[in-house]
């Protein structure tokens, strides 16, 4: 503290001013070159054909950023290796990342994108912030497989839809996920329990499971959201479409759809019964998954597809993982009870600025031929939306037997919702149930607290989602 | 002129200045971040951030952790600092504790990992089933204990939270007072023994405010590391805990930044926590100045007769011995 700070002497005025001059203008300049004014691209490209739909150029350099997390990646450096053996010039390198949007955020303001992206896991980037940038994908699903069969054939039906925002197919959707209750099928034989098909059942279920010394459901503090994707499913599938539109346009009061409020309600019920882990809210997810697949605590657990390969390391010998549908609150529900909540996951995109989006597109195309879509469900045990490439016995895998047989048997009654991942609503309202799990506030106040935050998203000058059917 | 004036100054305008003036120009957009686009919207960021009750929650949690962490740190470092320096035997020279060489380095030992592994070490701690802090409460009979989530529960989770920071700097300001109690002329303190202050007397009277300005500087330094608290929050709590009772503003920040892509608005929160980071420290320096520190004629006035004499003494002494040699 030797200088006597706040007072303006002849040396500190010229200073002051002497770097005003020189930091102003140039100030200027590094801002606007900091967010520059785009450009960029300017990719070579090559005769298009049916061999090469896409115009990719022979000696084109072709960039992808995977992200790995459950999957992993090298599955789409197996499908670049396919790519290789139709374009041997071409030259693809796959890098891993797990901070896609950290990562990538300023090669998007740059201009300089990678050539194909799985934008996925929990650092993903919002698509309400980057779909004007991204190739439209359209054209994968028109061209032919490498086998020649035109791809849009070879796949389940709807897999655009959730890469389609506002009317535009940006994000392609490789992996089937259905979203259901998970259990042993072993534990259940032994104790001749059946999975529920209404919450009345459930909370039958979880008196037994009381009775013998364990809970009904467990959850982590990162995954508290996995229960109200249950709680929407179950609501969807009691009320029909109309609920789930009602929710994805913010619409004032959704959350208090009769339906909604009867679920919340079941919920709250198990709560207060005892029939939850305690102690969730301060569980690391995966520590609290194997509390149902390796110790067995719990015996009942919402969540997608993936959890078979997620838990891969943690589950007992002879679990049989098996999945069934969300209850419905009544036995007279508006969609039968074996509707489900079913999408492609993993979106994969292709920016438009970036080097090479023929290459990007060439590797898609590659993933969905049978070669690389075979491995990917061989390796990694999970559909992709490539149709009929699973055998019977699932690669020896309960789940991924069950997976196809609740596909089969929901039929057309399968619906998907958008607006969570749109908004990136999980951070907000994992905070509300995770208090809701443990017990510290009820039906009214969890219903409170998702309203809030779905007003808060349709006061926002964010751009929105328009849902009509 | 060129080499020491001009680039120095240019490193500084531009890695410096410059980031500062474009976040304040970005918080008075809509920008996205994922593209070059974006369209001025003057104060509305601003506006809103003050209406956002998720962010005001965050401001609110920050301001405790300033109040706090620094407060209980700087504390418990002082308490272990003057044990192992001058809380010896209170016969012949000033010394510390038994074994004080041992305490020091054990104290610095947290200091060595580095945040995100203390974060996480502490959240397996905290682990309401297999953790080590329920594993040893249980053991010891206290049952409520048993799958108590001291991460998940409003009550406990700041201070939980708060505790894993404490632990983790209390060593490093341990040996920065040690070092500093070690520049306090040890006779001042065998003068205030032999006046008959005890122990404690002469921690409060003599070590204190002789070591006033590193006390104030690890203030700072402690309350900007609690204004960030970033490292330490994403490890334990990465939702922000329940009802966000651990929420920080630059994880509210990171969040509104890549998860919902508002990055003209996360710039806005930025410039906010820079703000309050200046405010913080204005308010330690007028409170160390309200209270009779700080200054430096004031100070020199009323400790250096006192101190100064010791070293001007001695150094003549050890300076004249090798002349005297020299000179035999």
């Amino acid at each position: 503290m030797s200088e006597e700070p706040g007072r303006l002497n002849r040396r500190t005025f010229v200073r002051g001013a002497l770097a005003t001059a020189v930091f102003l203008p140039l100030a200027g300049t590094l801002a606007s070159c900091a967010a520059p004014s785009g450009g960029g691209g300017g990719s070579t490209s090559g005769k298009k054909s049916d061999k090469n739909p896409f115009g990719l150029s022979d000696t084109a350099s072709v960039e992808a950023v995977i992200f790995n997390g459950g999957y992993g990646y090298d599955y789409v450096t197996y499908a670049a290796k396919q790519v290789k053996k139709q374009f041997s010039k071409v030259d693809i390198k796959v890098s891993p990342s797990t901070q896609i949007a950290q990562q990538l955020q300023p090669r998007f303001v740059g201009g300089n994108p990678p050539d194909l992206i799985d934008n996925s896991g929990a650092n993903n980037i919002g698509f309400n912030t980057i779909a004007d940038q991204l190739e439209t994908l359209d054209d994968v699903f028109e061209a032919d497989n490498y086998e020649g069969t035109k791809i849009a054939d070879t796949l389940y039906p709807a897999v655009k839809d959730p890469g389609t925002f506002s009317g535009k197919f940006v994000a392609l959707n490789y992996v089937m996920t259905v979203y259901g209750m998970w259990y042993s099928a072993s534990l259940y034989e032994e104790n001749g329990w059946t999975p529920p098909k209404t919450w009345d059942e459930a909370l039958d279920l979880g008196a037994k499971a009381k009775a013998a010394g364990k809970y009904l459901f467990v959850w982590g503090k990162e995954a508290a959201t996995y229960y109200l994707t249950m709680a929407l499913d179950s609501a969807i599938k009691e009320g029909g479409p109309q609920v789930r539109i009602d929710l994805e346009n913010l619409k004032p009061k959704a959350w208090s759809a009769p339906e909604i409020q009867s679920v919340f309600k079941a919920l709250e019920t198990a709560v207060k019964s005892g029939y939850f882990v305690p102690g969730g809210a301060g569980t690391q997810f995966t520590a609290a998954q194997a509390k149902w697949s390796n110790d067995q605590q719990a015996i009942l657990y919402p969540s997608g597809g993936w959890i078979e390969n997620e838990m891969k390391k943690a589950t007992k010998d002879g679990f049989k993982m098996t999945g069934a549908p969300t209850p419905t609150v009544t036995s007279s529900s508006k969609l039968p009870y074996e509707a489900l909540r079913s999408a492609a996951g993993e979106p994969f995109i292709v920016p438009k600025q970036g080097k090479s989006p023929a290459g990007g597109k060439e590797i898609l195309r590659a993933m969905l031929s049978k070669d690389a879509a075979t491995n990917f469900s061989k390796t990694r045990l999970a559909p992709t939306i490539v149709k009929g490439l699973v055998p019977d016995d699932g690669f020896g895998s309960t789940a991924l037997v069950s997976q196809t047989k609740m596909l089969d048997a929901a039929g057309d009654n399968v619906f998907n919702y958008q607006f969570l991942d749109f908004y990136g609503m999980n951070q907000d309202q994992l905070v509300v149930w995770n208090s809701f799990l443990s017990g510290q506030t009820d039906a009214a106040g969890l219903t409170k607290g998702m309203q809030d935050i779905s007003d808060k998203v349709a006061a926002s000058s964010v751009p929105k989602l328009k849902v009509n059917s | 002129m060129l080499v020491f004036l001009v680039l120095p100054l240019a490193i500084f305008v531009i890695f410096v200045v410059s980031p500062f003036v474009q976040a304040l120009y970005y918080s008075m957009t809509d920008w996205t971040g994922f593209s070059p686009n974006m369209n001025f919207v003057g104060l509305t960021n601003f506006v809103n951030l003050f209406q956002d009750t998720t962010f005001l929650k965050a401001l609110r949690n920050n301001a405790l952790l300033a109040v706090v962490v620094p407060f209980v740190t700087i504390v418990l470092a002082l308490l272990i600092a003057i044990v192992v320096t001058v809380g010896g035997p209170s016969r012949g020279t000033i010394r510390g504790v038994r074994g004080a060489g041992f305490y020091r380095v054990i104290s610095f030992f947290p200091y060595c990992v580095p945040a995100i592994v203390i974060g996480l070490i502490w959240a397996q701690v905290y682990d309401p089933a297999a953790g080590l802090l329920n594993g040893f409460l249980t053991a010891i009979g206290l049952d409520g204990f048993k799958n108590f989530a001291w991460l998940g529960v409003v009550a406990t989770a700041m201070p939980a939270s708060m505790w894993v920071i404490i632990w983790s700097f209390v060593g490093f300001y341990t040996v920065l007072f040690v070092a500093a109690i070690k520049g306090v002329p040890a006779e001042l303190l065998e003068a205030a023994r032999i006046d008959g202050a005890g122990r404690f007397r002469t921690a409060i009277s003599v070590t204190i405010p002789m070591i006033r300005d590193n006390v104030q500087t690890a203030y700072i330094y402690l309350g900007i590391a609690a204004l960030d608290a970033f490292v330490y929050m994403q490890a334990l709590n990465p939702g922000g805990g329940p009802n966000n009772t651990t929420l920080t503003m630059s994880q509210e920040l990171f969040n509104v930044a890549f998860r919902k892509g508002q990055f003209g608005y996360a710039t806005a929160m930025g410039v906010v926590l820079a703000l309050v980071t200046l405010l913080f420290a204005a308010i330690v320096f007028t409170v160390n100045r309200l209270t009779g520190g700080g200054d430096d004629s004031r100070r020199s006035s009323r400790v250096a007769p006192a101190a100064a004499p010791a070293p001007a003494a001695a150094a003549p002494t050890a300076a004249a011995a090798p002349i005297q040699k020299g000179g035999i």
